[in-house]
């Protein structure tokens, strides 16, 4: 494996890659968080950490993103991978008994995120507790987390130049009409009834068409499709 | 033998499939006898067992297991925001339209429960439904643990009938329904909500932990082929009790001592005898 580009590689965005894990970081309740991401079209690699500059510095002196099973070993995983999962790799001991001397402890875990293309990421928090606490903290935030890491991945992913260019989000006729109606100042509900469709598959569009747009919130994504003449202003 | 209907579900990924070798092998034979034989689905088969090409893109297979640990049920779970089957080969349901792509959302497909095997050796319909609502169960539990909140599921119309008198009925379908050799295929809606887990283990009264020790399993199945290879020389009830000695260890170390006290009940371990094999 080649070694991470651990520097900040936004140029162009208004807010630092850094920046936006600090911000997941505080809402999660989280310590720290790591990206790391291979784009298989043009095989760079990207690496964005929050962490302490000395850890950084130490993780890549010693050489650790070749041993760290919460890197490459995670990324091949569907679901979450609760680092207790690992702790009988011999990497994982050797890279967290250091990790404790820098002050981070050994409770996280790792979210692997897939692309369209092959491209493949890991999304890492950890939060040094009790492992009841985290057990509790893990429940609450998973979901939420999910959504954030894919963004971030996709984020990441777009700066590609041959991403760039690939990238018209492909919306169904479902989402777009969805979409439309939201446009149009229908509540979900509203849209549900509308369609003759339940809420959960109003919702389940709606969220679809978020990621594909790059969007937290559905106004964020009305916008965009907007923006795309994917649907028409009202 | 008859489903004890505790922790008999697997999960095996990318991470831990080097150590469920054997038990992936008979979960692909298991698709071969079902999508194949029994469902005449256009998959390909070789050697007797069905791997397409998303079973070389690490996926989750979520495996039911019986009493003896065979594999009885298996399904495959998928990311919908990478490469997955609604997107490429399934393409048709979608009539021409998207596919969803959400990181709470997850694909299942290859969903398939033994029956000829639980018919023979279980107590008829009865360990099917058990079983089947085990793995359905297992899979929407674990996909809950990663914070996924919907799954889409490739299935057919007797899968989609299964589901519906489980109390697990699909809250809508996305595109249509189409033809797949001599059945037909459809995509369905499921949420992983903790009210649909709790209607599917209330309706097959399924109580406590589905998942299986892995530590455990992998030193049964272990035992099992060892007394096997030396067949004539151990009796059922030995083997009877180094299972039980397994089941009752609670520790790494107290496995090890089941382990090694199988050695000397049983002889000195050999080479494995079953044919292991990991895709991808």
């Amino acid at each position: 494996m080649k070694p991470l580009d651990l520097g900040v590689i936004s140029n162009n965005s208004e807010e630092s890659l850094q920046q936006v894990l600090d911000n997941i970081c505080a809402q999660f309740n989280l310590d720290y968080a790591a990206y790391a991401g291979v784009n298989t079209i043009d095989n760079s690699i990207h690496g964005v950490v929050n962490y302490p500059d000395a850890w950084k510095e130490h993780y890549v002196e010693q050489g650790f993103q070749d041993i760290d099973p919460t890197l490459a070993m995670a990324a091949k995983s569907v679901g979450v991978v609760d680092w207790t999962r690992l702790q009988r790799i011999d990497g994982f001991r050797k890279v967290f008994c250091d990790a404790s001397e820098f002050g981070i402890g050994s409770t996280g875990m790792t979210i692997p995120v897939r692309g369209p293309y092959g491209d493949r990421g890991m999304f890492s928090v950890v939060r040094t507790c009790s492992e009841a606490e985290w057990t509790s903290l893990r429940n609450e935030i998973t979901s939420g987390l999910q959504t954030h890491a894919t963004l971030f991945h996709d984020r990441l992913m777009r700066h590609g130049r041959t991403m760039s260019e690939m990238r018209q989000p492909a919306l169904s006729d479902r989402e777009k009409e969805i979409l439309q109606w939201i446009a149009a100042g229908k509540s979900q509900t509203d849209v549900g009834i509308i369609l003759t469709i339940s809420t959960r598959t109003v919702e389940v569009h709606l969220r679809s068409a978020r990621e594909k747009l790059g969007a937290l919130t559905t106004p964020q994504a009305v916008a965009r499709a907007i923006g795309m003449g994917m649907i028409y202003p009202i | 033998m008859a489903l004890k209907g505790t922790k008999m579900i697997l999960v095996v990924d990318a991470l831990n499939k080097h150590v469920h070798g054997g038990i992936l092998d008979e979960m692909f034979r298991l698709r071969a006898r079902v999508f194949g034989d029994r469902l005449g689905w256009d998959v390909k088969i070789e050697d007797g067992r069905e791997i397409d090409e998303f079973d070389h893109l690490d996926p989750a297979y979520v495996i039911g297991l019986d009493d003896d640990d065979n594999v009885v049920a298996c399904v495959r779970a998928l990311q919908t925001t990478g490469p997955h089957m609604l997107a490429d080969v399934f393409s048709d349901i979608l009539q021409g339209q998207a596919p969803l792509r959400s990181a709470t959302l997850w694909e299942s497909t290859r969903f398939c429960v033994d029956t000829d095997r639980l018919m023979m050796t279980g107590r008829g319909v009865g360990t099917v439904s058990r079983a089947t609502c085990e793995l359905m169960v297992g899979s929407l539990e674990y996909a809950r643990a990663s914070g996924i909140e919907d799954i889409i599921t490739v299935i057919d119309p007797v899968m989609n009938r299964v589901l519906k008198r489980s109390d697990n009925a699909p809250y809508d379908y996305v595109g249509a329904t189409v033809q797949m050799g001599k059945t037909k295929a459809l995509a369905a809606l499921l949420d992983c909500s903790e009210e649909r887990i709790a209607r599917v283990r209330a309706f097959a009264g399924i109580e406590g932990d589905v998942f299986v020790d892995e530590d455990a399993l992998s030193a049964r199945r272990a035992v099992r082929s060892k007394t096997a290879s030396v067949s004539g020389n151990v009796s059922a009830e030995v083997l009877q009790y180094l299972i039980e000695q397994i089941d009752a260890a609670t520790t790494e170390q107290e496995i090890s001592a089941a382990l090694a006290l199988a050695d000397q009940l049983v002889g000195p371990w050999s080479e494995p005898t079953s044919k292991t094999f990991v895709a991808g």
